[in-house]
């Protein structure tokens, strides 16, 4: 029996190993070694071009590793050939965009129910209640008959992940989420992702927010010219870094 | 409309020299109001669909497989690059003709002048309308396309859903360029015999000598049509427009 004060190890949901991926010859991913637990919230930090969104987008099936594996729960997902596979796969996967891409001709709540209704099947009267909760819970829910291009860019970003939880996911993927925000925007949104981790939501995110990332993150991991260079805790990653290149990175932004 | 205006309207008319005595003729009058109820019902129809074979090549177009995308690319060049009248005459002399042989006979055809000239306006406009909305469904942003697919959307989901959608508000402009042109295009079915306007004004003024009195007129149907038409296009641009979207 395990001592009591340590946790029980929890399996994961999301294992890369040896992702190998290039787009013509750029080699972008470079063999990439993942794993994120259950309940986890684990943020990928790294300069610009190091392949954070790749790996978020190899993950859901939008791109195909040429080596390597990438385990979703029990679903071998560089395995996948049909459309219908990723989408089965897809479902179970929350995607938030640095671009919020919310569809411009659909008001916030046509935008959180269509897939729920269409795609999942579930009534549509079942999808309107959840989405005035999930908007309740982005604090958005006098904005239910807007359109996305009334909304501030970090309204449009709240709505997009209440969108994405809507489908239930297992997991979600943030890909630079405050990246396109207006400084006064980004605390709102950041405290809406906060707010999911505590809740226990399963979080892969890419970001540029240090501090946030060192706040809500269990793990962080670094990532250089395709390779991880360096994982460990916020408190490792940030204050007692092994890697060099992570030294110089953590520093560079500090400067 | 009361006898009474009628003859008012044709003693003002022979005062400037227009005759249009024809009104008062009951066979001729009917046949001439009969031919403007065609033009108005060849053009909905028409519209409607060429929309729908619009969508369909549309579809196929950007559908991302060789072998649906080439044969719609064949189709529609063979459709822009080819005289409309010229593919009258040939869907109602060659293809009519060859489907009565089929069907052992002309009184077994179910499809009259009226349903050709439909068909063949409908597949040329409809090649046009694909391009329109080829362009529209270019347009829509890549990431919107990621967007949909990441929450589980198929082939079919994203463009039913989002692509047509918004395909469909950037080329409204273009479509409704293209319904205009369907309505004047209908003249066309006059030269297999079907008595929409132009050709019920043709078979009166063979008969009275009135050219000029009932090209005016002509022009006066074409013209409230076509308006109608284009006030349509801006009612409806204005009801789908995205709110604080690209402007």
């Amino acid at each position: 029996m395990p001592p009591a004060h340590q946790p029980p190890e929890r399996p994961p949901l999301v294992e890369l190993r040896q992702v190998h991926l290039s787009f013509g010859s750029n080699h972008v991913l470079k063999g990439i070694d993942l794993n994120v637990r259950k309940g986890d919230a684990v943020s990928i930090i790294g300069p610009s071009g190091s392949g954070k969104s790749t790996i978020l987008r190899c993950i859901n099936g939008l791109l195909t590793p040429e080596r390597g594996e990438v385990v979703v729960g029990d679903t071998p997902v560089h395995a996948l050939r049909t459309e219908a596979e990723r989408i089965a796969l897809r479902k179970r996967i929350g995607f938030v965009f640095q671009q919020y891409n919310l569809f411009p001709h659909l008001t916030v709540l046509e935008n959180i129910v269509l897939a729920p209704v269409r795609i999942l099947g579930v009534a549509r009267e079942t999808a309107e209640r959840e989405a005035r909760e999930l908007l309740a819970k982005v604090r958005l829910a006098d904005k239910i008959d807007a359109y996305p291009g009334q909304l501030s860019g970090g309204q449009q970003q709240r709505v997009a992940i209440a969108r994405a939880l809507a489908m239930h996911p297992e997991l979600v993927l943030f890909d630079e989420v405050t990246s396109a925000l207006d400084p006064e925007t980004v605390g709102e949104v950041l405290s809406v992702i906060r707010q999911l981790v505590e809740d226990g939501m399963t979080c892969l995110l890419v970001t540029h927010e240090m501090r946030f990332a060192e706040e809500v993150s269990h793990e962080i991991v670094f990532t250089d010219g395709g390779e991880i260079v360096e994982r460990g805790t916020p408190r490792d990653i940030f204050h007692a870094p092994r890697s060099p290149r992570t030294h110089a990175f953590i520093n560079g932004l500090r400067n | 409309m009361p006898e009474s205006w009628l003859r008012a309207f044709i003693a003002a008319g022979r005062t400037v020299g227009l005759n249009y005595a024809f009104l008062l003729d009951a066979r001729e009058r009917a046949s001439w109001l009969r031919g403007i109820a065609l033009t108005a019902e060849l053009s909905v129809l028409t519209i409607l669909c060429s929309l729908l074979v619009g969508i369909a090549l549309a579809g196929l177009l950007t559908s991302g497989r060789p072998w649906l995308a080439r044969p719609a690319r064949a189709f529609v060049e063979l459709m822009r690059n080819t005289p409309t009248l010229v593919q009258i005459y040939c869907a109602f002399f060659v293809l009519n003709m060859l489907l009565n042989q089929l069907v052992g006979g002309a009184q077994n055809n179910p499809l009259t002048a009226y349903a050709w000239a439909v068909i063949v306006l409908s597949t040329h406009y409809g090649a046009y309308h694909a391009e329109a909305l080829r362009a529209g469904i270019e347009a829509v942003p890549r990431a919107m396309r990621e967007s949909a697919i990441s929450l589980g959307f198929s082939r079919r989901e994203l463009l039913a859903h989002v692509e047509l959608p918004l395909a469909f508000r950037f080329a409204l402009p273009s479509l409704f360029n293209n319904f205009v042109d369907v309505v004047k295009s209908t003249t066309l079915a006059s030269a297999i015999a079907v008595g929409e306007v132009t050709y019920a004004s043709l078979m009166i003024w063979v008969e009275r000598d009135n050219v000029l009195e009932m090209m005016i007129l002509i022009f006066l149907v074409y013209g409230v049509l076509t308006l109608l038409v284009s006030r349509l296009g801006i009612l409806l641009e204005n009801r789908l427009r995205m709110p604080g979207y690209g402007h």
